[in-house]
């Protein structure tokens, strides 16, 4: 009986043990005393001329909607600084964005914080010369799928600066900036979101000096079908990105759901990347992957076999979806990754996803610094002008090409077929 | 005895860790109400301060009996908000008409004025009787383009005050059934205007269509179409003879086809943002009345940026399963960032719901 009662102790203490150090996620809890003062900052929203700088002071400022802005041009809104200034959308019940910018020419925040918005944190479209400075945006509490879905949010911009920001806590990225052209995204941190900084569809793309960290996944570089504008000409150097390994929290049927834990950098579908001199290290699943965007198709079309029940009645599009895309290209082509530093304090793949036990029974349970899943087009070979990816000098580096196409038949670690140079 | 009491206290442990997780994150915590030291912006009002200023109704105004040049407008099947009564009026500058179209909003001329009253009736059953006017809403046709401005009714009702930030008010009333109800209505404020009344970047009405406009009008003796009492009034130019004239249903006329209903429902509550122009352009989702593609109806379309929104679910409509369909999950959900609409309503429309939820369930047979 003793034996028993220990044996099922012992099990719950495991059950403790893991639920505390393995999969519990991590929270940021500032303090706040909030004040109200509602009104008269959504008027100066709503009625503010043309070339006005809006000035709030210190404190913590409570809202119940969304400040939005529309239509208007140089307007600047400024805090007393991101642990000074805070508005909080903590419980808003009207709006699903913190702070909402449409249709506006120049215009710039800066030295504020953003919290707690029902939907985005900060969301900025259809603008012009953007500028998001010294702006943190987080979800307290203990993270969950219950948060916001984008931190900072400018989506079909042109001419955009995101720097000296913070993002903490987004179900899907902290950063993300999806089909605007001419983007600098520097001195940035992300941490403790699902995506750390993301560039999706986005042209004309430098990406310098951030820290991202403690996210599921850390910096994403993505093209994705059926949207107004396609990514390439991305560029990302001298970031350090480390320890993304936190449990995924995005939404499920999202894009963003299927990422794996622990992978540093996902560089899918798109052309032009020049990856180099950045730091990559301690990821459980991978410390940076070429991937096309027929391997999260794939796994979409395998979520929806799982649900048999819908499949019964009418067929999961995501396929024949983006193939009707024809302007789409869904596989990378011109990426070049050189001057990198990759390490990797973990000497194990984790097991909670299919690459981690692909590498364990094919890659002699190494995590791999690059990976390429070397899915090509009928009629494309490997290394055509179409499809290339160069590897330059990283250091030491364990590279794995998946041929994922082929069942991993012509699975390999020779980088030798990749070591050429492109200009970019 | 010692180890059953480690047990126990892993076991309650264990249960700490994992009950701990979801604290609601979407309570409002409280907040002091402040003032500022200095204004924020400098800010110089050209706007006519009450609703009285510009004559469009006789005193007292809370009867909103119409000046001249003030005539009273009906849809056919016009957008639930929050279970509130509108009357709707277009004021029309001397001698102007109204150009009929076929197709889209009616044309309207600089100065025209659309004035749309939103009140709830103490009781339901006697809607011409007691009723408290919560607010009235302007889109005024100035240099070509339309200005929304918005007046909330002070608790006297005598007056309407300019207001551009919006405001919550607790409205009580005792419905068909004889239930009493209560909402907390959301004034919008002057932004949220442009969520619906999107076109491009522009600023349109809804309402004044040909299809909401063509039914009875309700102030004539007779049953005389709106249209023809329009013209004949000499304040709409351009009609076209009936036949030619296209005709949204009415969405609770049990006497007309689920499906036509239903699109009619979809069309006036949700394609004014769900159209190739409006503010959801880029949901892919188009729910015009006449749209025939199906998958834009939403029919087993995945959503594109929907976020949480989807519920988990994978298709905007289900045939047969209004329980499986998106669209559904965000009509019944009064979540600000699941919802739909976005905003005008924070209580679900159970009657346009049971509409909808037959229409998904037919959509299988019909197959």
């Amino acid at each position: 009986m003793k034996k028993i009662i220990l044996i099922l102790g012992g099990a719950l203490l495991l059950l403790v043990l893991y639920k505390t150090v393995g999969s519990s996620l991590p929270e940021y809890n500032p303090e706040r005393s909030y004040v109200d003062l509602e009104t008269e900052i959504l008027e100066a929203f709503i009625l503010a001329k043309d070339s006005t700088t809006i000035e709030l002071s210190e404190g913590h400022f409570l809202f119940s909607q969304s400040l939005s802005m529309d239509g208007k041009k140089h307007i600047t809104i400024k805090g007393k600084g991101m642990d000074k200034t805070v508005l909080s959308f903590k419980g808003q019940t009207k709006g699903a964005e913190g702070i909402l910018i449409t249709n506006c020419n120049y215009f710039t925040i800066e030295d504020l914080t953003i919290e707690d918005a029902a939907g985005d944190n900060l969301k900025i479209s259809e603008s012009k010369n953007v500028t998001i400075r010294n702006v943190r945006t987080a979800w307290t509490g203990t993270i969950s799928t219950q948060n916001g879905a984008y931190g900072i949010y400018p989506v079909l911009t042109k001419n955009l600066l995101i720097e000296g920001c913070e993002a903490i806590g987004a179900s899907d990225a902290g950063i993300y900036v999806g089909q605007s052209k001419n983007v600098v995204v520097r001195n940035n941190r992300a941490f403790y979101n699902v995506a750390g900084i993301e560039s999706e569809n986005s042209t004309g793309v430098e990406i310098y000096e951030n820290d991202i960290y403690e996210n599921t996944s850390g910096l994403l570089i993505f093209n994705l079908p059926k949207l107004t504008l396609y990514g390439k000409n991305v560029t990302a150097y001298n970031n350090r990105i480390y320890n993304n390994n936190i449990e995924n929290f995005g939404v499920k049927g999202s894009i963003i759901s299927g990422v794996p834990k622990g992978t540093g950098v996902i560089i899918m579908a798109t052309q032009n990347v020049d990856f180099y001199n950045n730091t990559v290290e301690d990821h459980v699943t991978n410390n940076l992957s070429v991937v096309s965007y027929l391997v999260f198709a794939a796994e979409e079309e395998a979520e929806a076999i799982i649900n048999q029940s819908i499949q019964d009645r009418g067929i999961r599009a995501v396929e024949s979806d983006y193939e009707s895309d024809t302007a789409y290209n869904p596989y990378p082509g011109n990426v070049s990754i050189h001057s990198n530093v990759f390490k990797n304090k973990f000497w194990f793949p984790t097991l909670s996803n299919e690459y981690g036990w692909l590498m364990l029974f094919k890659n002699k349970a190494t995590i791999p610094d690059i990976v390429y899943d070397g899915i090509l087009p009928d009629g494309a070979s490997l290394q055509d002008d179409e499809h290339k990816i160069c590897i330059g000098d990283n250091g030491t580096f364990n590279f794995v090409f998946m041929d994922a196409a082929h069942d991993f038949d012509a699975f390999s670690n020779d980088v030798s077929p990749y070591t050429c140079t492109i200009a970019l | 005895m010692t180890h059953q009491r480690i047990l126990l206290i892993c076991l309650i442990f264990t249960c700490c860790l994992s009950c701990q997780d979801e604290a609601d994150k979407r309570i409002a915590p409280k907040a002091k109400k402040i003032a500022s030291v200095k204004p924020l912006i400098q800010h110089k009002n050209t706007e006519k301060e009450k609703l009285s200023d510009y004559g469009f109704f006789k005193l007292p105004l809370a009867n909103l009996e119409p000046t001249d040049q003030v005539v009273l407008y009906d849809l056919n099947t016009p957008l639930f908000s929050d279970y509130a009564f509108k009357k709707r009026f277009v004021y029309l500058p001397d001698s102007t008409k109204i150009s009929y179209k076929n197709k889209g909003v009616m044309d309207f001329e600089n100065g025209s004025v659309l004035i749309k009253n939103f009140y709830y009736p103490k009781d339901f059953r006697k809607p011409e009787q007691e009723k408290r006017i919560i607010e009235t809403r302007l889109l005024i046709k100035e240099n070509d383009a339309w200005k929304p401005l918005n007046y909330i009714w002070n608790e006297e009702q005598t007056e309407a005050i300019l207001n551009y930030v919006g405001k919550q008010e607790l409205v009580h009333w005792i419905d068909n059934e004889g239930t009493e109800k209560s909402v907390s209505y959301a004034v919008p404020n002057l932004n949220q205007c442009k969520n619906c009344h999107a076109k491009g970047k522009n600023i349109t009405p809804i309402g004044p269509t040909a299809a909401q406009w063509n039914k009875t009008y309700s102030l004539a003796l007779s049953d005389k179409n709106q249209l023809d009492y329009f013209y004949e009034k000499g304040i709409l130019e351009e009609l076209v003879e009936p036949a030619l004239r296209p005709k949204l249903p009415v969405w609770n006329d049990a006497l007309l086809p689920v499906d036509h209903r239903a699109k009619a429902y979809l069309d006036a509550n949700c394609a004014h943002c769900h159209n190739l122009e409006g503010s959801a352009k880029n949901s892919g989702l188009y729910l015009s009345y006449n749209q025939t593609d199906s998958r834009k109806r939403g029919i087993y379309k995945p959503p594109i940026a929907a976020g949480k929104g989807s519920g988990d679910f994978i298709y905007d409509i289900v045939p047969g399963h209004p329980e499986e369909s998106i669209l559904i999950y965000r009509m019944k959900s009064n979540d600000p960032s699941i919802r739909m609409p976005e905003i005008g309503r924070s209580v679900a429309h159970t009657e346009g719901l049971n509409l909808l939820e037959r229409y998904i369930k037919e959509l299988a047979q019909n197959k």
